[in-house]
């Protein structure tokens, strides 16, 4: 099965052609093409997770040469290893989730199979950032994906503000993309290649510099800054949320910008070999967490909270990593994928019975939508860290792995984050879903394409954490070739429990009881996290409009004085031109004869010159 | 002698057909006019396709050589100056050639719907002009080169002039001011070149004055040169006299800053299927002449100035990109755009090595396929509505998604998205300046930001956002415009996922180019 691993990502890329060739024929039709691919890639999957989970199970690689310049050899190829598996699973069973549920989401959407066409090439592209072997091949299909975010977040163009959103996501992530080719680019000479396998060989034997080992990780890191939504280039990832919202659960939350954590988890051994990096990337994960996490405490638009908690939860993972929990960080990742697909298609539901975004106009919605409430419940619970939930057990690990790495502060930080994320989540159950109605909307649950898809995720926001009783960490980490696991003390596990208990009664206690909603102006430290700590307008201030002041300038310069010296010369020759008037028929025909003749002319002559002189 | 006629000189000549076909065809019979003009177009296309299956990658030096006498005048002192027909290509130019092809017969279907006057006049030319854009990529000969040079000059003088937009003339005369001057700054240097490195000794102690460009790159880098025997040397006055006229005069082609003056004008002015031709393949022939005549004459200066080519390089590369956003027209953020992108041709060859020179050559097709796509589209867009300026603009997705997508498409591929050709031609150049001049190249990777910038911001002006009322009632492309759509962004994924079919072939060319530095 192992050398099969390439159909996973074909299935979608098929999908894709023949979406581009016939989708405007096929209409609606064009879901059973996504579906019907997305199920045999999951099954494919689902065959090399369970092969590679045998006991004697080996790590699989195959490569072909791509391209050959000068000495060098450029592969591509594919690879199964244990958190590849893992991934294709997590994202070929979120992808067919999402483009069932998107069936009855999208109904009725005059672009309903360019909607299909963009989420096949999203999947065909994720699949094969998670397969490749190299990182030239992951730049590739990470540079894909983003491609395709960029048109699913713009999917409703005619909205000025999806258009603006698609392009910041796209811009942003660039910056983010640009490290990372500076970083490979650079390993590239250094190691001569960029097989994973031959960079950390070579970082293992000493061959790279220390300080190059740093510099390299950072910048690779910076590129999963990007990707992965961490502070200072958090800023699109809330913005994005102008997509439809199955996008918002497929990419922005559970796939692609966990991308970025994969990243540093592909390339681990080179973190590891540099202290300072790692310390870079626990700390960037750390107070993103919290930063992330404070914002959604007071947003009122219920994707754009789900949007922060992403960052945040993204944030979690990178401190994970970063304090060498390596287990804990892809575990996290394994389990946010699917609590995380699951809030956002539940918000989705709600949105498509409310027409709004605004938690402010929902309350008591309940009532008529109980599958979707219960879902919700899940995911929240979940995400909070209850007890015997899957978030509970990755976020348990990650408090573990980082109090164990000796990052006190961080520790306390990923605590508080603990407490806000479960008020957070509470705020938006208790305000959406009981009190009283604040809209008019005439509302139903929804169509079972829907609630299906988040029934068997609310499953597995319930049970996925369990895997840590089965070797979850021996067998991610190669029976400890990659890392180690962490164990900690118990403390840290009530501790936990009580953040997650302290934010949902705190929302209980500000949303729950009485159920009403303030108004008016926010202010002091509300309005400081109301507005995300004026980021976008410290980066319009401090970067676009001076960019753009100087393109202003230099089209003057360009105008007056570049442009300035040609007019001057036009005028010239203009002149020249008239006193030799005579020659001139007023015919530009003429002129072109005369050039050549002239110019065949001065040549002969020259030559002549030369050689009888 | 039938049998013995080349492939180069039936690529180079077969338009030729065209006038001849023509000059029956009455002129108010626009729709004969049209076919012929399309069809003949077709035929150096296939047979430059024939030259690609049969060229030999293997081959470093010229292939499909062609070699006449021509002129020869003899001279006092037994001695005499001869001028060949010589036509050949190697991996350099070879593609070129095919891209020229390519180029040229979209320009022919494009003009089919652009152009609306004086049909038989402009396929006439449009075909002359064809002649000198083959000639001049397989001419191995200075005196053939400049001939073919001025061909292409000349006849795009008219093709601007006659068939331009309001400002036309205006446009064609500056044109033909800034590519004379280049031409004569070219002739100059061509001639310094036959009279200081331009001879050998032929049968009978004959000293014979050349310009044939195998010659004059032996003379120049060989010490055991003929020049040598004669006891006259070229002196390094000269060489670096020779290189900077070279650079100055391929620069204003290129163009280089500050020499881009000339295309702002031309290329908003120029009918749309001529701006394909000039940014696809025109502007190239200054980068094939960097090539071929600055490296290949003087590969040690260029090795010594390559810092100062990838300082130009970058210069171009921010410039043009930083100019594109701020444009309210979206043509003029396509010129623009073309100044920046042509920078990474100049920093792939200032990156001295395979990865730079694969580049550059990746960049000058791929930014001819693009270039050329983009003033389609344009052309398109101003076809249906008369503008391209922003203010007037938007919402294109909603009446027109095909062209639309297009031209998101080619925006992406231009912006350097992989699977596309834009990718492999900035990874390789940006890979291969890594390798020694790491923070010059990490400055130039900023470039890739700036286009995305800029690109964004236009092609989503033009297509998202609510329909512009010019745009309401427009029709999207017909099938036959659809034709240079398809087939330009089919080339463009082909190299983008297949890049070996490029790469192969010059490969072995751009080894024997590299060979020379320090040898």
């Amino acid at each position: 099965m192992l050398e099969n691993a390439w159909l996973v990502p074909l299935f979608p890329l098929i999908s894709f052609v023949l979406l581009v060739a016939f989708g405007r024929q096929l209409k609606e039709g064009a879901a059973y093409v996504g579906i019907v691919s997305l199920l045999s890639s999951f099954i494919v999957a689902l065959g090399i997770l369970f092969e590679r989970l045998g006991h004697d199970a080996e790590n699989y690689i195959q490569n072909f040469n791509w391209l050959t310049i000068g000495d060098k050899t450029l592969t591509v190829g594919f690879e199964i290893t244990p958190l590849n598996a893992l991934m294709l699973f997590v994202v070929t069973l979120v992808s067919l989730m999402v483009h069932i549920y998107s069936k009855g989401y999208m109904h009725g959407d005059e672009r309903f199979p360019v909607f299909y066409t963009y989420l096949s090439l999203f999947t065909f592209s994720m699949l094969s950032l998670v397969i490749s072997p190299n990182l030239l091949q992951a730049f590739i299909f990470w540079e894909l994906v983003g491609a395709a975010s960029f048109l699913l977040i713009g999917f409703y163009y005619f909205k000025p503000s999806a258009r603006s959103a698609a392009k910041k996501a796209f811009i942003v992530t660039r910056i983010g993309d640009l490290g990372l080719l500076i970083g490979i680019s650079l390993l590239f000479w250094q190691v001569g290649t960029f097989e994973y396998a031959g960079v950390f060989e070579a970082v293992e034997q000493g061959l790279v510099e220390p300080g190059f080992i740093t510099l390299t990780a950072i910048l690779i890191f910076i590129g999963a800054i990007g990707k992965s939504g961490q502070f200072p280039l958090h800023t699109w990832l809330p913005d994005a949320m102008e997509g439809p919202t199955p996008v918002s659960a497929l990419i922005h939350a559970a796939t692609m910008v966990a991308a970025g954590v994969y990243l540093v988890a592909r390339t681990f051994p080179l973190f590891e070999a540099s202290e300072t990096a790692m310390y870079v990337v626990a700390t960037v994960g750390g107070f993103t967490a919290i930063f992330a996490a404070s914002i959604g405490l007071v947003q009122n638009d219920i994707k754009r909270v789900l949007a922060y908690s992403t960052v945040s939860q993204l944030g979690y993972m990178m401190l994970a990593l970063g304090s060498a929990g390596f287990i804990a960080g892809v575990f996290h990742l394994f389990t946010h994928a699917f609590f995380k697909a699951l809030l956002f298609l539940t918000a989705g539901s709600v949105i498509h019975a409310v027409h709004t975004q605004n938690i402010k106009e929902m309350g008591g919605l309940g009532k008529e939508m109980k599958i979707t409430r219960a879902v919700f419940l899940i995911g929240a619970l979940a995400i909070s860290g209850f007890p015997g939930l899957a978030g509970f057990f990755s976020k348990d690990l990650i408090l573990m792995s980082v109090y164990e790495s000796g990052h006190v502060t961080l520790f306390w930080m990923a605590l508080i984050a603990a407490v806000m994320t479960a008020f957070y989540m509470f705020r938006l159950y208790f305000l959406v879903f009981s009190g009283k109605p604040r809209h008019n909307a005439n509302v139903h649950e929804s169509p079972k394409n829907m609630t299906i898809p988040m029934i068997i995720l609310s499953l597995l926001a319930i049970f996925a954490g369990y895997i840590e009783f089965f070797g979850f960490g021996e067998w991610i980490t190669n029976n400890g070739v990659i890392a180690e696991e962490v164990e900690g003390p118990k403390w840290i596990m009530y501790l936990s429990i009580i953040a997650a208990f302290g934010g949902i009664a705190l929302a209980w206690l500000m949303y729950g009881r009485d159920n009403k909603v303030k108004t008016g102006e926010p202010r002091g430290l509300h309005k400081l996290l109301f507005n995300k700590y004026y980021i976008d307008e410290l980066y319009s201030t401090v970067v676009v409009r001076p960019y753009t002041i100087f393109g202003y300038v230099l089209k003057f310069f360009d105008k007056y004085v570049i442009g300035g010296l040609v007019q001057l010369s036009v005028w010239f020759s203009k002149a020249i031109g008239k006193i030799g008037s005579r020659l001139q028929n007023g015919q530009v025909q003429a002129y072109g004869l005369i050039t050549i003749i002239g110019l065949v002319l001065l040549l002969v002559s020259l030559t002549a010159g030369r050689l009888l002189g | 002698m039938m049998d013995s006629i080349g492939l180069l000189t039936l690529i180079t000549f077969s338009p030729l057909l065209g006038v001849l076909l023509l000059a029956f065809v009455p002129s108010n019979k626009a729709g004969t006019i049209k076919l012929i003009g399309v069809l003949v177009s077709f035929i150096p296309l296939i047979l430059s396709f024939v030259m690609f299956s049969s060229f030999d990658s293997t081959i470093n030096g010229m292939q499909f050589v062609e070699d006449f006498d021509w002129i020869q005048i003899p001279l006092a002192d037994n001695a005499m100056i001869e001028f060949k027909y010589s036509l050949g290509v190697d991996g350099l130019s070879m593609p070129l050639v095919v891209l020229s092809a390519i180029v040229a017969s979209m320009s022919a279907i494009a003009a089919v719907n652009m152009i609306k006057k004086r049909w038989k006049e402009y396929f006439i030319l449009f075909f002359l002009m064809q002649v000198g854009l083959y000639g001049v990529f397989a001419a191995q000969n200075l005196f053939l080169f400049f001939i073919f040079f001025e061909i292409t000059l000349i006849t795009m003088f008219f093709l601007v002039g006659i068939w331009g937009l309001d400002k036309r003339e205006d446009a064609a005369f500056t044109f033909l001011l800034y590519n004379g001057l280049g031409s004569a700054i070219l002739l100059i240097s061509f001639v310094v070149l036959l009279m200081s490195a331009g001879y050998y000794e032929g049968a009978n102690g004959t000293t014979i004055f050349t310009t044939d460009i195998q010659t004059i790159i032996f003379n120049l880098n060989n010490s055991a040169s003929p020049y040598e025997l004669l006891g006259v040397g070229v002196s390094d006055a000269i060489k670096y006299g020779v290189f900077f006229a070279l650079l100055v005069a391929f620069g204003i082609k290129v163009p280089l800053f500050p020499f881009h003056s000339w295309i702002l004008k031309v290329h908003y002015q120029a009918p749309p299927p001529m701006s394909m031709i000039l940014s696809g393949v025109l502007l190239k022939i200054g980068a094939y002449g960097l090539f071929r005549m600055n490296y290949g004459f003087f590969p040690e200066i260029t090795e010594t100035f390559s810092t100062l080519l990838i300082i130009l390089g970058i210069i171009n590369l921010f410039y043009g990109g930083i100019l594109a956003f701020v444009q309210e027209d979206m043509k003029m953020v396509v010129v623009y755009s073309s100044i920046s992108h042509v920078g990474i041709i100049i920093l792939g060859l200032g990156a001295m090595n395979s990865f730079g020179f694969q580049g550059a050559v990746f960049q000058i097709v791929s930014h001819g396929l693009l270039a050329s796509l983009f003033f389609y589209i344009v052309g398109v867009m101003y076809n249906r509505v008369h503008t391209t300026k922003f203010s007037e603009l938007g919402g294109m997705a909603k009446t027109m998604p095909f062209t639309s997508g297009i031209l998101l498409t080619g925006a992406l591929a231009s912006l350097g998205l992989p699977g596309m050709s834009g990718f492999i031609s900035e990874f390789l150049t940006f890979l291969g300046l890594f390798e020694n001049r790491p923070i010059l190249a990490a400055i130039s990777t900023l470039g890739v930001v700036l286009t995305t910038v800029y690109l964004l911001r236009s092609v989503l002006n033009v297509t998202y956002g609510p329909t512009a009322e010019k745009l309401t009632h427009v029709s999207d492309a017909r099938s036959v415009e659809m034709i240079p759509m398809v087939v330009l962004v089919g080339f463009v994924i082909l190299v983008g996922v297949y890049p070996a079919i490029l790469s192969e072939p010059i490969q072995a060319t751009l080894q024997l180019f590299l060979t020379r530095i320090g040898g």
